[in-house]
């Protein structure tokens, strides 16, 4: 068919679209030497000037992480990673303590701006706080004061554990425990930085909270540590958005997200991942090994995540709920698309504990190029988990005959009140659906644009408004860069 | 190695000269090279994926394990009012061939088909179509454990039906233990271009209590064939039943597959099903009732090879008591298998508390013209459903039955044969009936 030819005639002509935010920014950066060692953790946690109960527990989970082993079930493959050839710790240099974005180094400040986050803008215009985090170290927090009114911390996390070591000790570690896998130990052990939020009991915070990653320094390993917690009756939204520099060398990212949602807690953490998925010829790009996990402790709490996937070259990553609470919530609601040579193996894990639980999970899968895209996806039910009711949706749609679309679910159930329903749909885009736009004078690129869109719309829909803008412009970028 | 596993080693050791077709030397190479993967691997558990829920390893361990006797004198068999599964299709006009602990115990069918050979195993393996047969590859890891069956087959049969024509009636093997042990048989199943041919299966204790069987049925399908299997399972509640079927169809070849489970403490059903050539059309379906603390495992691997071809799965399971149900499937679609159909389906009820399900439907593709779906549901019987019939005067236990009825009876539309389909219907209704007198 006539329309299907030129889509793939646009589609080649478009490959080769180089990754827009790939550019490096020359800061000068403290490191710690090379390698992983107790000296380097000892160094970390100098740097950020930790007390001692720190300090023990990143070396507990050091020790642990040496005995531990690299996961291999996922259905991604790429060349070892030697965990002695990489800088552990990373920081912009900062002339002093900063009291306001204009004292921002200035480097940083054009960085922004040509990722397209002008923070002065945002705090005027979106009201949107925005704890940037450059590399590894926070750098730039704002609105402060206004948060501070209502009693939401939202800081560095290297600040929590100097100003509010009892909510950090508390919680941390309590969802995603050190011990948890071969990915959140090293995180565990190494963390350089991440954010740090929490809303007191029955407030809802005045604005949506955001964080962008960067990745700039070379042969560094990011290391992010977050922890959001939402006391009882209390409403957060999360804004977390990446981009990177391009490279030849492949970067390691271990992240871990940690949320808690006490009794009527809501929590919405919203993702927009784009960095730098390798080259057409699959070399280099980012590896993205993230564990992010909920946990809905308390009565009628939600937890909903929200993910826009389209950036790494490797990506292992499932954010998940334990529904602990009665009546607790659970959302998932992902789109990951995966282009040339990306390997996504992504899902999501929903543990159903308490009576009247619920979960919802819609994944769209859009693979193109020689790309390699899978769901994999747990429910479980515990045997008192009453009334349970979890409904799942996962859609794949290829584009090209060269990628590859999996999907793996685990059901498991042990409790018979519980209605469990899971399905699955793997197409290409439908000839006819392009036909009809084609005689109606739409153009192929703009009509595989329009199908692809209407076929991420029940996660698109999802994101906040400050966010969908760029989410949606995020997969028209990485459309073009595969259909048109 | 576990001491099952040690176990098997061992008996191979000892009776290997006297296994059939131990004068041929391909078999021979074939035999040593599966029992050393077979010695490598151990039996499987469940820190393998493909075995994910179920663990044979254990179970065998705890099993009596030394090889099933040949049956002497008179087998008894059970009293068809309390075992009706004995019984089944016995309305149907068919050929029978009866084996005990896994030996074959009835004189083979004489009058058949001119073009159509049925032979005991020893005999078969001497055909030129059986070697391929019995080298069959499976490309999972849940087919490594055929290799125990490949060292250690003991007997079985040999089905070859030439081309173009119809084997006359159903053929219908019985599998029957009367002792505790071990048997391992093998069944392999040719038919050439056009060939058509309806196999039943039932397996049922006859005085047997604690008893282990391995049963691998390969069979392979020349262009255009057609083959309809329909089995029952109802072993005794303390036997581990294991069966693999491997097939592989060639151009617009059609295979037709029902499993109903209604025994053993621990059965796995294994399918593996290649497409060889295009057109190919493969159903596996299945039905299961379990109940106290019945496991039952149904794994189905379609390996969609060559374009133009479609598979559909379709598994029911009703749980009750502490019982057990677990579907593993994967639909594989490799490079350049366009236009491939694979839709895959498991639905399973929870009766009681203490019931539990798992499922992981699985789709692997590689090709981007299909159209693939699966589904999973797991849930208990609709309380609406039931009000709905108890407000319309009909007890708890019909409503009940006749709601379990309705669900396992979209598993037996699926079965060709209408005689067959209603002597399932009604082994699955007598389930129901003989299960709820005892809970109740």
């Amino acid at each position: 068919m006539a329309a299907v030819r030129e889509t793939v005639e646009s589609v080649d002509q478009v490959a080769g679209e180089k990754y827009k935010y790939g550019f490096t920014t020359d800061i000068e950066s403290e490191r710690a030497p090379i390698g992983l060692s107790e000296d380097t953790i000892r160094f970390i946690s100098a740097k950020k000037e930790e007390p001692e109960w720190m300090l023990e527990w990143r070396l507990e989970a050091y020790r642990r992480w040496l005995t531990m082993e690299e996961p291999k079930w996922a259905k991604v493959s790429y060349p070892p990673i030697d965990f002695q050839d990489a800088y552990y710790y990373a920081a912009p240099k900062q002339r002093a303590k900063l009291e306001s974005l204009d004292e921002v180094d200035p480097k940083l400040l054009e960085t922004y701006k040509k990722l397209g986050i002008p923070l002065v803008e945002q705090q005027i215009l979106a009201g949107v706080a925005v704890d940037a985090v450059f590399d590894s170290v926070s750098v730039a927090t704002t609105f402060k004061a206004k948060l501070a009114e209502v009693g939401v911390i939202f800081c560095p996390f290297s600040e929590a554990v100097r100003e509010h070591p009892e909510l950090v000790k508390k919680y941390l570690g309590s969802v995603v425990p050190s011990s948890d896998n071969f990915y959140a130990t090293l995180n565990s052990a190494v963390f350089s930085d991440g954010s740090f939020v929490y809303i007191p009991p029955g407030v809802r915070c005045p604005m949506e909270l955001s964080t962008y990653f960067r990745i700039n320094e070379k042969q560094t390993g990011q290391f992010e540590r977050t922890l959001i917690i939402a006391d009882k009756g209390a409403y957060v939204s999360y804004l977390e958005g990446c981009t990177a520099p391009q490279r030849d060398e492949n970067q390691l990212h271990a992240a871990v997200v940690e949320l808690i949602a006490l009794d009527d807690a809501e929590i919405k953490y919203s993702t927009v991942q784009n960095w730098f998925p390798g080259d057409e010829n699959g070399k280099g790009g980012i590896y993205n090994f993230v564990t992010k996990r909920g946990d809905c402790r308390g009565a009628r709490s939600k937890i909903s995540w929200t993910q826009v996937e389209t950036g790494s070259a490797v990506t292992w990553k499932y954010p998940s709920c334990i529904l602990r609470g009665e009546e607790s919530r659970g959302e998932f609601y992902s789109i990951a698309i995966s282009n040339n040579y990306q390997q996504v193996d992504s899902g999501t894990k929903m543990i159903h504990l308490g009576r009247n639980s619920s979960s919802r999970i819609i994944s769209k899968g859009i693979a193109a190029g020689f790309s390699s895209n899978a769901y994999r996806g747990l429910v479980s039910v515990h045997k008192k988990a009453e009334n349970v009711r979890n409904f799942t949706q996962c859609d794949s749609l290829l584009i090209g005959s060269k990628c590859s679309a999996h999907t793996v679910p685990y059901i498991e159930s042990k409790n018979p009140t519980a209605i469990l329903e899971h399905e699955a749909t793997t197409s290409k885009i439908s000839d006819e659906q392009l036909f009809y736009c084609r005689q109606r004078g739409v153009p192929a690129e703009e009509a595989v644009a329009l199908i692809v869109n209407g076929f991420c719309r029940d996660v698109l829909q999802q994101l906040p408004m400050e966010f969908a803008v760029e989410a949606q412009k995020l997969v028209g970028i990485s459309l073009e860069g595969s259909v048109g | 190695m576990t001491d099952a596993a040690r176990n098997f080693v061992e008996t191979y050791e000892r009776e290997r000269d006297a296994l059939p077709g131990a004068g041929l030397a391909w078999l021979a190479a074939r035999r040593a090279d599966a029992l050393r993967a077979f010695a490598d691997a151990g039996l499987p558990h469940r820190r393998l994926e493909d075995w994910r829920y179920t663990d044979l390893a254990r179970a065998l361990d705890k099993a009596t394990l030394s090889p099933a006797s040949q049956p002497s004198g008179v087998v008894e068999l059970p009293d068809a009012a309390e075992r009706p599964s004995i019984a089944v299709f016995h309305g149907i006009d068919r050929h029978v061939a009866i084996f005990v602990n896994g030996r074959l115990q009835s004189d083979l069918v004489a009058e058949l088909p001119h073009g159509v050979t049925l032979v005991q195993l020893a005999e078969a393996l001497g055909e030129p179509w059986a070697r391929p047969l019995v080298e069959t590859k499976v490309a999972t890891q849940a087919g490594n454990v055929i290799a125990l069956n490949t060292a250690l087959m003991r007997d079985g049969l040999g089905l070859h039906v030439a081309r173009g024509v119809k084997l006359d009636k159903p053929l219908h093997l019985i599998f029957l233990a009367n002792d505790d042990g071990a048997s391992h048989m093998r069944v392999l199943v040719r038919l050439e271009e056009g060939a058509e041919a309806t196999i039943f299966e039932t397996h049922v204790d006859a005085g047997a209590r604690s008893y282990f069987v391995d049963l691998v049925t390969d069979v392979s399908l020349a262009r255009g064939a057609m083959l309809d299997h329909v089995k029952i399972q109802d072993e005794s509640a303390e036997a581990i039943h294991l069966a693999s079927l491997t097939a592989e169809l060639g151009a617009a070849a059609k295979l037709s597959s029902f499993s109903l489970t209604l025994g053993a403490k621990l059965s796995r059903n294994q399918s593996f099903i290649t497409f060889k050539g295009e057109g190919g059309e493969a159903h596996v379906n299945g039905a299961t009732a379990l109940a106290g603390s019945q496991h039952g495992d149904h794994f189905c691997y379609v390996d969609h090879a060559v374009p133009h071809c479609s598979s559909s799965t379709l598994f029911k399971t009703v749980l009750d008591g502490a019982s057990t149900g677990v579907f593993q499937g994967n639909v594989m679609v490799r490079p350049d298998a366009q236009k491939t159909d694979g839709r895959q389906m498991s639905n399973a009820l929870l009766l009681s508390r203490d019931a539990s399900m798992n499922a992981k439907p699985e789709l692997e593709i590689y090709a981007d013209d299909v159209q693939c779906a699966h589904g999973s549901t797991i849930g208990e019987l609709n309380r609406d459903a039931i009000f709905f019939l108890r407000a319309r005067g009909i007890d708890e236990h019909t409503a009940r039955q006749l709601l379990i009825s309705a669900f396992l009876d979209e598993a037996f539309e699926t079965v060709s044969s209408g005689a067959a389909r209603d002597d399932l219907r009604a082994l699955a209704a007598g389930w129901f009936e003989r299960h709820q007198e005892k809970t109740s």
